[in-house]
């Protein structure tokens, strides 16, 4: 038996560990092995090979960090569990056992280590590479892409929408109040996440501006950082990850609700508590910051409880048939699933048509995406016929990172249809 | 045995993306969804069609490289575990319906097909194949061929060797054979089919299959009746049949896995209640509507203590899906579960339950009953942990002697999970021997170095536990 030590986080979930009875059912959720059809892509192989790790049956070589990180995290698996073992906790605990053995490899290392966390100098890399964006890769018309993605993804071809010439932070003040005559029913804060600061401005701005309209303070610290997503969910880069919660911890300290317009960082958020709080006055934090983050379409239909008449379909997009993608994030991890489309029921403008699987993992998962492009692409593609059946002129969904796959996929499929925010349907 | 060459052999037949040879891969072919063995194989073959696998056989044939064939690898008898090591021969890349033919009334699949996706295919059409292994979606056709799986439906419409119309096989020294047809009516020859039809992957690899289908009931109507007895609950069963009624599915859950059903069932009487019968009826709307009221009568003047006919069909799924989670549940108590496979007469079905019951008492050791009631396929499954020597073994004791008792009723050793590891140790009890000698020749004639998943039912596996 091989020290603990060398397994602090895996140790933590050892009774999912032991849960899982390989009956094998994940093999009909799992997006990954419904590609690949080998064993170690599913969930029941995943942990086998985990369990022959802490065992010493294996060692963590390149072989068994490849085999961890061809893992969406889409929970879907865990969610159809009959004994209802969490993998997404196990693969990302063993990522994270993985790192503190291993170490990141570049340029990862440099990226997660040094530039997520440091939101300013990250925005001039950004900028910086944007100007090169267009000599090296096709460019999207309209939009977008992370950072650290955008680097990795340099030369594979894939549509990468541009950098925003003027980033969200410096577009909109740290305080914006409802117009006058509107009643401040709210003080909020808004989390922006790297995407819509660097790469939609646009649709914060609309964010900010529905939301003061709507009688709701926000407040944009400029303390707040990366979610730390990428960091110790894809990567395992837990001590990393630490840093930036603390700081986003910080920043929101003061605010009874922080919303966010991408479901991977409202889970991320989340999830800080269970990953990567070291002790009590941590955990209790991490805790209290959980409770007060909430989806954007959460925070509109169960807590401002706006009525439909609030909603206004931008002009040009009225008379357009909608569907809806569902981000692992938004529905398996946040439990948001009525909320949108409560609101795309409601809205007289447009025709909206359910697509069928709108649940189903669309393969980007961050970092996944760049390590795997082909697979990626591959399970995107059957989110792709599934849009098609629905015969819609725009999908929209409540993650950046869906976006720029569907965007992505899309136009690899030359298909017109168009990738939105939901938010960015209103006027 | 296996060389670097024979490796490089079966990478040219099948090509590079479809062979495994890391230790973290062989890992994960190392088992099933059985929590005694594990047995690393040296390499893993994921062919894409007929032609590959028949040089797969040739070339382990040539050399006397053993092959397990495997699908999904859920199988619960240990069959698909390779335990003489050599080649896993994994079919799940094989997995294209090929034809769903709504005039004849039947479909061409490959093996690698997994059974939920074949029945949502088949759904769409209004169609449907009745045998519903609780691992459907994971299990692939090929396996459910080969352990002629069974299931809840198989009370009305028995098991898997009844709708297999036509088989491609590969033998063990690389050979295609075709058996059967297209047709539901076929008097040509020896039935071979039934030779591969649980055959356990010891015979030949199946490689295509045709299969008969039937029109998908228009209607199903669920009765859920809570029995305080177990016994009661048995000979309740027995009405039910006696009645003229011939239910889909009779399905018993015993008070282990009750946890499931919190929030469906009032808690007082989950609380003080034994025994969950779920029984479907299928049929035209009007028959199935009348039937299930019959057997709700049938129930309440059986002694039931709460009967009910869901009517949403949320509320129905729900408790298919406690149902369908039993396995898991249990396995998910403990670190070992003996999960076994007796079939006896419906009518020493309360019989069997109280002996074995008594025998689990005397051992001291947790037992639990979930099965096909209405055809007398039991499992009881008793719960233990291999780490515990002492417990183990009286665990192990206990099970020999329930098993002894299914038979001593007229039982059988395996319903529906075939021998594979798990049962092989009774095989002699349970079998005529001269019935096992002519299995032995007939495994001479098919394959004749003994390559095809060696160590399985009647072949002893080494004793490595």
């Amino acid at each position: 038996m091989t020290s603990s030590i060398e397994f602090e986080q895996l140790n933590k979930f050892q009774s999912d560990l032991d849960k899982c009875t390989k009956c094998g059912f994940c093999m009909s959720y799992c997006p990954v092995y419904q590609e690949e059809r080998v064993e170690s892509s599913v969930a029941r192989g995943k942990i086998m090979l985990i369990r022959a790790l802490l065992s010493g049956e294996l060692t963590a070589t390149d072989e068994m960090a490849d085999q961890l990180n061809r893992c969406t995290l889409c929970m879907t698996c865990a969610q159809n569990c009959p004994a209802g073992t969490q993998v997404p906790s196990i693969v990302t605990a063993a990522r994270a056992d993985k790192v503190r053995q291993r170490g990141l490899s570049f340029p990862y290392n440099i990226i997660f280590r040094w530039l997520l966390p440091r939101r300013r100098l990250f925005g001039y890399v950004v900028r910086f590479a944007s100007w090169f964006q267009g000599i090296f890769m096709p460019r999207t018309e309209g939009t977008i892409r992370h950072l650290s993605l955008f680097l990795s993804a340099l030369g594979k071809g894939r549509h990468i929408p541009q950098i925003a010439p003027k980033f969200l932070r410096q577009s909109v003040p740290e305080i914006n109040r409802p117009p006058d005559g509107v009643e401040v029913k709210y003080t909020i804060g808004y989390f922006t996440g790297c995407m819509t600061d660097f790469v939609f401005p646009e649709l914060g701005k609309k964010i900010v501006s529905f939301l003061t309209g709507n009688g709701v303070e926000m407040v944009v610290p400029r303390g707040q950082g990366c979610c730390g997503a990428p960091v110790f969910l894809g990567a395992g880069d837990f001590d990393t990850g630490r840093m930036m919660a603390d700081a986003n911890v910080k920043a929101f300290k003061d605010l009874d609700y922080i919303i966010t317009d991408c479901a991977t960082c409202a889970s991320a958020m989340k999830d800080y508590a269970r990953f990567l709080a070291d002790g009590g006055e941590r955990a209790r934090d991490y805790a209290d910051f959980a409770d007060k983050v909430k989806d954007i379409t959460e925070f509109l239909v169960d807590i401002l409880q706006l009525p439909p008449s609030a909603y206004r379909v931008a002009d040009e997009l009225k008379g357009k048939t909608v569907t809806w993608h569902e981000p692992c994030h938004l529905g398996r991890y946040l439990g948001v699933k009525e909320q949108p489309r409560q609101i795309l029921k409601s809205l007289a403008d447009i025709n909206y048509v359910e697509m069928p699987d709108a649940d189903r993992c669309c393969g980007m998962a961050g970092t996944f995406s760049i390590y795997y492009y082909d697979l990626s692409r591959k399970i995107a593609d059957r989110k792709i016929a599934d849009i098609e059946s629905t015969g819609a002129d725009i999908v929209v969904t409540d993650c950046p990172g869906c976006q720029i796959q569907l965007t992505d996929s899309l136009i690899q499929h030359g298909m017109p249809v168009k990738v939105m925010h939901i938010m960015e349907l209103f006027g | 045995m296996i060389t670097s060459k024979h490796i490089d052999r079966l990478r040219q037949i099948v090509g590079k993306e479809n062979i495994l040879t890391s230790r973290e891969d062989l890992v994960a072919y190392s088992y099933d969804a059985t929590n005694l063995w594990t047995h690393m194989p040296d390499v893993v073959v994921l062919p894409t069609n007929t032609e590959q696998i028949s040089e797969i056989m040739k070339l382990a044939n040539e050399n006397k490289i053993p092959v397990t064939p495997r699908g999904g690898g859920t199988n619960v008898s240990g069959g698909s575990i390779p335990i003489k090591g050599g080649i896993v021969l994994c079919t799940t890349r094989m997995n294209r319906v090929i034809e769903i033919n709504k005039n004849n009334l039947n479909a061409v699949v490959e093996p690698g097909v997994v059974l939920q996706d074949f029945q949502d295919a088949l759904a769409r059409e209004g169609l449907f194949f009745p045998p519903d292994p609780q691992s459907f979606s994971g299990c692939t056709m090929g396996g459910v061929v080969a352990e002629n799986s069974g299931g809840p439906s198989c009370l009305k419409y028995g098991v898997t060797k009844q709708y297999v119309l036509g088989l491609e096989v590969v033998l063990a020294d690389g050979r295609t054979m075709k058996i059967g047809g297209l047709t539901p009516k076929n008097r040509t020859g020896y039935e071979l089919i039934m030779l591969f039809t649980g055959s356990e992957g010891t015979l030949g690899i199946i490689t295509r299959i045709t299969l008969r289908l039937l029109p998908a009931p228009k209607a199903n109507k669920t009765v859920v009746a809570v029995f305080s007895d177990v016994a009661v609950a048995g000979e309740t069963v027995s009405e039910i049949i006696a009645s003229g009624i011939l239910p889909a599915k009779i399905e018993f859950i015993d008070n282990w896995t009750f946890e499931k059903f919190k929030g469906l069932l009032p808690q007082d009487v989950l609380d003080s209640s034994q025994v969950i019968l779920l029984i479907q009826v299928d049929g035209l709307p009007e028959t199935v509507e009348a039937e299930a009221r019959q057997i709700v009568d049938i129930c309440k003047k059986g002694g039931a203590s709460e009967v009910r006919m869901p009517e949403d069909q949320a509320e129905v799924d729900r408790y298919w899906q406690a149902r369908s989670a039993h396995f898991s549940d249990i396995s998910s108590r403990t670190h070992t579960i003996i999960n076994e496979d007796v079939s006896v007469p419906r009518d020493r079905i309360a019989e069997f339950i109280r002996i074995s019951q008594e025998k689990a008492k005397q051992y001291d050791v947790p037992i639990s009953f979930a099965g096909h009631a209405g055809d007398g396929n039991f499992h009881p499954v008793v719960l233990t942990d291999t780490r515990d020597k002492e417990h183990f073994q009286r665990a192990m004791r206990c099970v020999d002697e329930i098993i002894e008792t299914a038979l001593s009723l007229g039982g059988v050793l395996s319903g529906e999970h075939g021998i594979g590891l798990e049962k092989q140790r009774f095989l002699k009890k349970a079998m005529d021997p001269q019935a096992i000698e002519i299995m032995r020749q007939i495994k001479d004639v098919l394959d004749p170095n003994h390559i095809l998943n060696p160590g399985k039912i009647w072949e002893e596996a080494p004793d490595d536990e």
